[in-house]
């Protein structure tokens, strides 16, 4: 059995009357790819805002190597090594792209204010670190060259991978990715989707995705949850979930299923 | 010429003719004709009547300008020049029309001065150009003459002849400027910034010996703004918080140094060194008190209020509660002059005091806004919610922005306590926050030239500009608005430091940026 990196238990979150969230349980192994799907509006986002502490759940335990974080401020929790990009790219727009990741490493870095005004010994080594470290992680993603382009300037796709730059600059064990191939074409979202496999295998990161483009999904997930109005209908391996009725009847409403097993069979047909 | 020509040309002419009535009105001509005269060397006593040649020329120029404005940017060569004319023609008989009804009110010596101040006999004399009737036929002459003319330098002026002209004197000055760059050596190149720091300084250090105590007070002045500007700006351009209240940090650094340092209300005699340390830990008490309630107020709420801690601030200082511990209303005086090494202080010596703590504050906001916490703050800016979840303390971090910009409001209130050796209340008014804001605003956010500059602009200049009197704040406002709209990011906006330089030491040479391009995975 592998180590589990961070489990929700039971974890339910309101609004007013509305159960975004409800009695979700999740167990992510460690250094697993493990995607979140469902369709719009099915609680996958507030679950992520849930574990990364920008909400905190109404009932049930979210344990992060076995110690419950949830109702911790955001940045306790991102110093605890859990990184997140979000679904619509949040950069510091009026800032470079080497002081967005270099705001990535603040919790890296220990000098304070007073340190920078005497430019003690201390201050000049962890600036010196963290001027390469930006560099080496802009590179890592791509972006080299481009670290003195303010981040609103720069194109969309470069954009995404801006973010996963300063999100990975607080060294995570555990990256949130959220849509991170939304608007994206086939060219760039093969490429990120090599490049989040790079990460898992490279770099040992443990990753939870929200994504909707099954291609993605089916070909990376170790572990696929799926949501539909804030519940949980179905876990399991991309196989199981492709075949599980209850997931296609959720996409496709009901008599997906049977619409599925259709076209499926009609498809076999024509193959054979 | 066609509807249109005489459309256009008669619009315009028809609100320069407004604008011309006015002005007179408001006897502006006879400010503008007393300028000219000054700018062409006339020595014109205060209060004295220019000479009419210099109201012609005022005219002339103002007839011009309607003439310009009235020509449009398509149409033939005749057409633009019948514009012209049309606009001065109606610009020249609405002035004249005015000028009917001013003649009227001399000839029949009706004095309306009751109901508008300005316009004395001796000012409706002037505008009439001394000549009572015929001035009228001559105001509608000048002008429709002077419309032509202005239409006539439209004509010339934005001919592609003279677009290609002005192109042509640009490219060759920045091809020299490029020359002598490339032929200076490279030491020079090198050393030219440390150079012109040098020239820098040996200027700080003669100027205020040099040019008086009175300059010394305005530019003492500027100075002080400038390290409020800082101020504000740590707690409104770096970490984004709409501080309006600073007076009140001002107040606190100024009212330490008067209270321990003068022999009313406590006859304590500290000394001014000690007692501005103290300015200095009180105004940073003073924010961090502002802070803690206020942590969780953004934008125009934080602004609402702490406007209203300043106010607080005010209204107690000149309460009669606190009467026996500030001075209420009357405010503090005698505040004792500090010493140097035993030499006592006089103007020079304070205009050196105010440039090195000015030059200290502007040491410090650098190192610390090229740092950790300087980016933090910048983030915080940016977007308080991802700055957080990215890992920065963000409460801490605004508390400590408050501090540190409260810490040099305290020291811009100490200096300035003691140079004008009393301080009360009105020093501390909710115009001084503003006129801080503006200084910010103006300059540039984030910009420390842009911060000097604003300084300049707007606390240097009305006190330059007092010559002017009573248009000293028309022709202020009229700057500021004309600044707003070609420089609305500020007189010297900041730009982002280029960073990535830094970190290429320890890596591999540089990739191309485009051949970079598309290359996300490899």
């Amino acid at each position: 059995m592998t180590e589990i990196i961070i489990e929700a238990v039971k974890v339910s979150k309101y609004f007013g009357g509305l159960k975004a969230v409800n009695e979700v349980d999740l167990q992510i192994p460690k250094g697993s790819i493990y995607s979140i799907i469902g369709p719009n509006g099915a609680g996958k986002t507030t679950l992520f805002n849930c574990i990364s502490g920008f909400y905190i759940p109404e009932t049930g335990d979210i344990l992060y190597y076995g110690t419950p974080i949830q109702g911790m401020p955001t940045n306790f929790i991102a110093s605890q090594g859990i990184s997140r990009t979000y679904q619509n790219v949040r950069l510091f727009g009026n800032l470079t792209a080497m002081e967005n990741v270099l705001i990535g490493l603040h919790n890296k870095l220990r000098s304070n204010w007073l340190d920078a005004i005497m430019h003690s010994p201390r201050f000049t080594r962890e600036n010196s670190w963290s001027m390469e470290e930006a560099v080496s992680l802009l590179d890592f993603v791509g972006l080299k060259g481009y670290g003195d382009f303010l981040a609103s300037n720069l194109p969309y796709g470069m954009q995404r991978r801006l973010e996963i730059a300063r999100a990975l600059a607080n060294k995570p064990r555990l990256l949130l990715l959220d849509e991170p191939t939304a608007g994206m074409n086939i060219q760039e979202t093969t490429d990120l989707t090599h490049f989040i496999q790079r990460l898992r295998d490279e770099l040992e990161i443990s990753i939870i995705l929200i994504e909707h483009d099954m291609k993605v999904v089916m070909g990376i997930s170790d572990r696929i949850t799926v949501l539909d109005y804030g519940t949980k209908i179905a876990e399991g391996s991309p196989d199981e979930i492709q075949s599980n009725p209850r997931v296609i009847e959720a996409y496709l409403g009901p008599g997906g299923a049977a619409l599925a097993e259709k076209y499926r069979s009609q498809r076999r047909k024509n193959n054979a | 010429m066609n509807k249109e020509t005489i459309r256009t040309g008669s619009q315009k002419g028809l609100l320069f003719g407004i604008v011309m009535i006015f002005l007179v009105l408001i006897n502006f001509h006879i400010m503008a004709a007393t300028m000219i005269s000054k700018v062409l060397g006339t020595n014109v006593l205060r209060g004295a009547f220019p000479e009419v040649r210099f109201m012609i020329i005022f005219l002339v120029i103002f007839g011009m300008w309607a003439g310009w404005s009235a020509v449009r940017r398509e149409g033939s060569t005749t057409n633009k020049l019948f514009e012209g004319l049309i606009g001065g023609m109606t610009t020249g008989l609405v002035v004249a029309l005015f000028g009917l009804i001013l003649f009227f009110l001399l000839e029949t010596q009706t004095d309306v001065r009751r109901y508008l101040t300005a316009l004395s006999f001796a000012s409706i004399d002037i505008f009439l150009l001394g000549l009572r009737g015929m001035g009228i036929l001559t105001l509608f002459g000048l002008f429709t003459l002077t419309g032509v003319l202005g239409g006539a330098l439209a004509v010339g002026l934005r001919s592609q002849a003279v677009a290609n002209f002005i192109k042509k004197i640009k490219t060759s000055i920045r091809n020299l400027r490029q020359r002598i760059t490339d032929s200076l050596p490279d030491n020079v190149k090198k050393y030219g910034k440390y150079i012109f720091y040098l020239l820098l300084l040996v200027l700080l250090l003669l100027l205020p010996a040099r040019w008086g105590s009175y300059n010394n007070f305005v530019f003492g002045m500027v100075g002080i703004y400038v390290i409020l500007g800082i101020g504000l700006n740590i707690m409104l351009g770096l970490s984004g918080q709409f501080m309006i209240g600073i007076a009140a940090l001002f107040a606190m650094g100024a009212y330490s140094v008067a209270l321990l340092n003068s022999p009313f209300p406590h006859g304590l005699m500290w000394g001014f060194w000690p007692s501005l340390a103290v300015g200095v830990v009180m105004a940073v008490i003073g924010g961090l008190l502002l802070g803690l309630p206020i942590m969780r107020l953004r934008g125009d709420y934080l602004g609402i209020v702490t406007l209203g801690f300043g106010e607080i601030i005010r209204i107690l200082l000149n309460s009669d509660l606190l009467t026996d511990l500030t001075g209420g209303p009357r405010g503090i005086q005698n505040i004792q002059q500090p010493t140097f090494l035993g030499m006592p202080f006089n103007d020079v010596s304070y205009a050196y005091l105010i440039i090195i703590a000015m030059a200290v504050s502007i040491f410090l906001y650098y190192r610390i806004e090229n740092s950790r916490t300087g980016r933090a703050w910048l983030s915080i800016k940016e977007d308080a919610l991802v700055s957080q979840a990215t890992g920065v303390d963000v409460q801490k971090y605004k508390l400590l922005a408050l501090c540190v910009g409260a810490a040099f409001a305290g020291l811009a209130g100490g200096i300035f306590a003691a140079r004008n050796q009393f301080t009360g209340p009105n020093d501390h008014t909710l115009m001084v926050s503003i006129n801080v804001l503006s200084v910010v605003i103006v300059g540039g956010i984030n910009s420390i030239p842009g911060i000097i500059l604003g300084s300049f602009a707007l606390r240097g200049l009305p006190e330059l500009l007092r010559e002017l009197e009573t248009y000293r704040l028309l022709v202020f406002g009229a700057l500021l608005v004309f600044m707003m709209i070609v420089r609305p990011e500020g007189l010297w906006p900041a730009s982002r430091p280029d960073l990535e330089e830094k970190g290429n030491t320890g890596l591999k040479e540089d990739l191309d940026p485009e051949e970079n391009e598309g290359r996300s995975d490899d």
